[in-house]
């Protein structure tokens, strides 16, 4: 009688020892180990476009990383990302990935604008509206793009009064040309060989009408 | 011993199986498209009439400026430069461009060029005079061999010399700086593409002068020995070149030359085949032949450098094989530079009058060019004319796994699967099969059942991971830039702000030492010298103040403005006199009140002088304080803003005095009807 109950309070201290030693461990992990920040978000900003140009909603890709990370928006907000940056989004975030809004945007080829330096009348508006200072002048001098460092965010071109900025595709030219995708002519050939078929389907018909 | 065995063995073999013959060299796979290369070697080396105009684009890379050597309507000399690489060029990858005939400069504008992009660049149009003079040694050298590879590379330079074989990178950019770095020069004779014959011809007719420039860059290089790879199916180059070596071995003895026949396959060509070929060594990926102490260059350019060196001619003419199935007559020729395509295709004897694109390059390796009218440029080593494909030979079936393209490939890659991510655009995981050590090759291609245009998915694949890299890299910077930018803004805010502060404490500084006690008590003394001015004035003036007085009432309730202004003015005039008498520091504010305050005023004056002379004199004892009061109050919360408030202060008992007076005046209209 007594053996039994020594055993089983013994074993139920040796729980409760084992309970609060790992209780006090994992508390004491929580505390040391803690993760600082919010890593999702910048995993999230690694996969926008950092076009910073605020169609979102929020004044740049990272305020918008940011917020997907909490969950408080939507996956399908990034126009110049498209549906490849909504996917990955989602991927990362675990939201139920959402068909964009504006699917036309999507495939237009990035653009970056142009001053026209003879209409400018250098009221710095632009400069100041610019997120990536890719904008060069000074107040009543002439200013010009960075063309390199433009994101085509298109921020610029609504502030200018006497409306001096177009967007602009890149030139082509030997540096940045591309192949294009071949044509798999399987299509087309199925086309042809049903054509051909039907061809074929016609003169049976004739025959036998004949 | 071991390979003749070999090849005795093998070539029996290879009739009942054809693949066996991929055991005769030592890079994978590979193929034996038909060679087609009679066509052309039938005829001897065709001499082609100077073109009514050459054309010769300017090649330009972004960032890198060129300096024009001539304008619109010179008359040029053949040799002579016309566009070279700008100095301040940090790299200089553009090498000049030199007249390959005498003529004027006819034009210079955008002409389509000989590339895949059908690109137009700016050209130099030349209309040549047909007379050819030509610059003798236009390079200025004096036929000795440079000593040092420097001046071996500015000779290199200033010929224009760039790789013949295809790639056409400047020759003088992949020389060394050092000597003894290279331990073997590679003569690239190959030439594995169907119908291109031109290196086996200049091989048969200029072996001398190809292994002349091979040893004059061996001598510079401290190289020590050559190695000349030709295929086995030319065996004219083969006998030509082993005779040249042999005759110039017995006067350089230190430079060992060799001259090896490799098995015929395709694409025994490529750089990295072979030098696996010839010296076994295989190139790692990412690394050049030079990192492995190796140098190649095509035969072509060896010729070129030789013509360089010893008789200063710059490159302006090229061995061009003018072949196809689409031609009666195929051929070698000496094309000058800026040649046009169809020029050099119509000299050969259509079979039909050429409608479709002509292909520049071989069958396998070539592209079809936007335009015919595209001229011969340095890397031209072939013009394709093939006859018109009927429509059904172009059908593409889908991909059935068989591998055949895995077993041709050169390189171990997997064509296969490279082929299927990039039609699901899954680029990076193409780029992870290592689709850049592909060579474009075109063996999957060739051996391809279901005539899937590999190599031309794997070049979009290519260009697409390059863009994709690129905008990567893009997003990287416009993210630096606009954090820079939110850093910047928020340290301006702050800076400001502590500025601002920074004023405030001065401010505060200034204010504590003698402010708070002089402010006040200076605006109190200048009430009360304004006060005591007004007496005085009052006392002086008395009678005369009365009588205007009782005008100026007048005046305020009906009087023509005319008066009212020479009254305002007597009036000015008399008050600023008065403030003269007073003191110096009274607040002269008189000049910008209107007629009407002006009026009141002297009304305001009358009435405290009424004051004054009824004995009145505790009021004014009271007003003093109360001002005085006042003045404190204001002054404890401006204490801390700039010294520009105490200016404020003044004009604000200023402004008090005035209220007060005009309350004082208005006791006097009470009191005075």
């Amino acid at each position: 009688m007594e053996g039994w109950f020594i055993s089983i309070t013994a074993a139920i201290l040796i729980f409760v020892g084992l309970a609060i030693v790992f209780g006090l461990l994992l508390g004491y992990a929580a505390i040391r180990f803690k993760v600082e920040g919010n890593p999702m978000a910048e995993q999230i900003d690694k996969v926008l476009p950092q076009t910073q140009c605020g169609q979102c909603t929020f004044p740049g890709c990272k305020p918008y990383a940011e917020a997907l990370a909490k969950g408080e928006t939507e996956v399908n907000l990034c126009v110049p990302g498209g549906t490849d940056t909504m996917i990955l989004i989602s991927e990362i975030t675990g939201l139920e990935p959402k068909e964009m809004e504006n699917t036309e945007a999507e495939h237009k080829p990035k653009e970056t604008a142009f001053i026209d330096e003879d209409v400018c009348i250098g009221c710095v508006l632009c400069i100041k509206a610019c997120p990536v200072d890719a904008i060069l002048g000074a107040t009543k001098l002439m200013h010009t793009v960075i063309q390199s460092e433009c994101t085509g965010c298109d921020k610029c071109a609504p502030v200018c009064p006497v409306d001096c900025i177009d967007m602009r595709p890149p030139s082509v030219s030997i540096d940045n040309w591309q192949w294009p995708e071949p044509k798999t002519k399987l299509e087309s050939s199925l086309e042809i060989t049903l054509k051909q078929n039907s061809n074929l389907l016609i003169k049976n018909q004739k025959g036998e009408i004949k | 011993m071991n390979a003749t065995f070999m090849h005795t063995f093998i070539r029996p073999l290879a009739i009942l199986y054809p693949m066996a013959k991929r055991w005769l060299h030592r890079f994978h796979g590979g193929v034996f498209p038909q060679t087609y290369k009679s066509l052309s070697l039938k005829h001897p080396i065709k001499s082609t009439p100077i073109p009514e105009r050459l054309i010769l684009p300017v090649k330009q890379l972004s960032g890198q400026k060129v300096a024009w050597h001539v304008a619109v309507g010179d008359t040029v000399q053949k040799n002579q430069c016309l566009v070279r690489a700008a100095k301040e060029n940090k790299k200089g990858i553009i090498v000049p461009i030199h007249a390959p005939t005498s003529g004027v400069i006819h034009a210079i504008e955008m002409r389509p060029l000989p590339h895949p992009s059908g690109l137009n660049a700016l050209s130099i149009i030349i209309k040549p005079d047909f007379k050819d003079s030509a610059l003798n040694n236009a390079l200025n050298v004096n036929g000795e061999v440079p000593e040092t590879p420097q001046q071996l590379k500015d000779i290199l330079l200033n010929a224009g010399i760039v790789g013949l074989g295809g790639a056409g990178f400047p020759t003088f950019a992949k020389l060394p700086n050092q000597t003894g770095i290279i331990n073997t020069l590679i003569m690239n004779g190959a030439e594995c593409e169907p119908f291109i014959t031109c290196d086996d011809v200049l091989m048969q007719t200029h072996a001398q002068d190809i292994l002349k420039g091979a040893v004059m860059i061996a001598q510079i290089l401290g190289i020590p020995s050559i190695i000349c790879g030709i295929e086995e199916n030319k065996p004219a180059a083969i006998q030509a070149m082993n005779a040249a070596a042999k005759r110039l071995t017995k006067k350089t003895s230190q430079i060992n030359i060799t001259i090896q026949t490799l098995p015929a396959v395709y694409p025994m060509g490529g750089e990295k085949q072979l030098i696996q070929e010839l010296t076994g060594i295989e190139i790692p990926a990412k690394t050049h032949a030079i990192d492995s102490g190796l140098l190649v260059f095509n035969v072509a350019t060896f010729a070129a450098i030789f013509k360089a060196i010893t008789l200063g001619e710059p490159l302006t003419q090229r061995l061009v094989t003018v072949a196809g199935l689409g031609l009666k007559h195929s051929y070698n020729t000496y094309a000058l530079l800026g040649t046009p395509f169809l020029t050099l295709a119509n000299a050969g004897q259509p079979t039909h009058s050429i409608q479709d694109p002509l292909i520049m390059g071989g069958p396998m390796m070539g592209f079809q060019v936007a335009d015919n009218h595209v001229p011969v440029i340095k890397t031209t080593n072939c013009i394709l004319v093939q006859p018109p494909k009927p429509a059904t030979e172009i059908m593409v079936m889908p991909c059935i796994r068989c591998g055949e393209c895995m077993d041709a490939c050169p390189v171990n890659l997997l064509p296969q699967q490279m082929f299927w991510h990039s039609q699901a655009h899954e680029f990076d995981k193409v780029e992870k099969l290592n689709i850049f050590d592909c060579i474009e090759c075109g063996c999957c291609s060739y051996v391809c059942p279901s005539h899937i245009p590999l190599v031309q998915f794997y070049r979009h694949a290519k260009s697409e991971i390059k863009h994709n890299h690129a905008e990567q890299q893009a997003a990287e910077l416009a993210k630096q830039r606009h954090e820079f930018r939110l850093a910047r803004i928020e340290r301006e805010k702050q800076e400001r702000e502590a500025r601002i502060k920074a004023k405030k404490a001065a401010v505060k500084k200034q204010a504590q030492k003698p402010s708070d006690a002089s402010s006040a008590k200076s605006a109190a003394m200048k009430a009360a010298a304004a006060r005591a001015a007004a007496k005085r004035a009052t006392q002086q003036e008395s009678k005369q103040e009365i009588e205007q007085s009782a005008q100026a009432d007048e005046i305020s309730q009906n009087s023509p403005p005319p008066l009212s202004a020479r009254q305002k003015a007597i009036d000015t005039a008399k008050k600023q006199a008065a403030a003269k008498v007073g003191s110096k520091v009274a607040p002269n504010k008189d000049p910008r009140t209107s007629a009407k305050q002006a009026a009141k005023k002297a009304a305001a004056m009358a009435a405290a002088k009424r004051r004054a002379q009824t004995s009145l004199k505790n009021d004014s004892n009271v007003t003093a304080p109360k001002t005085e009061a006042k003045t404190d109050s204001n002054a404890n919360p401006t204490q801390t803003t700039e010294h520009s408030k105490q200016t404020m202060n003044d004009k604000r008992t200023q402004a008090m005095e005035a209220a007060k007076k005009r309350a004082a005046e208005r006791k006097a209209q009470q009191e005075s009807p």
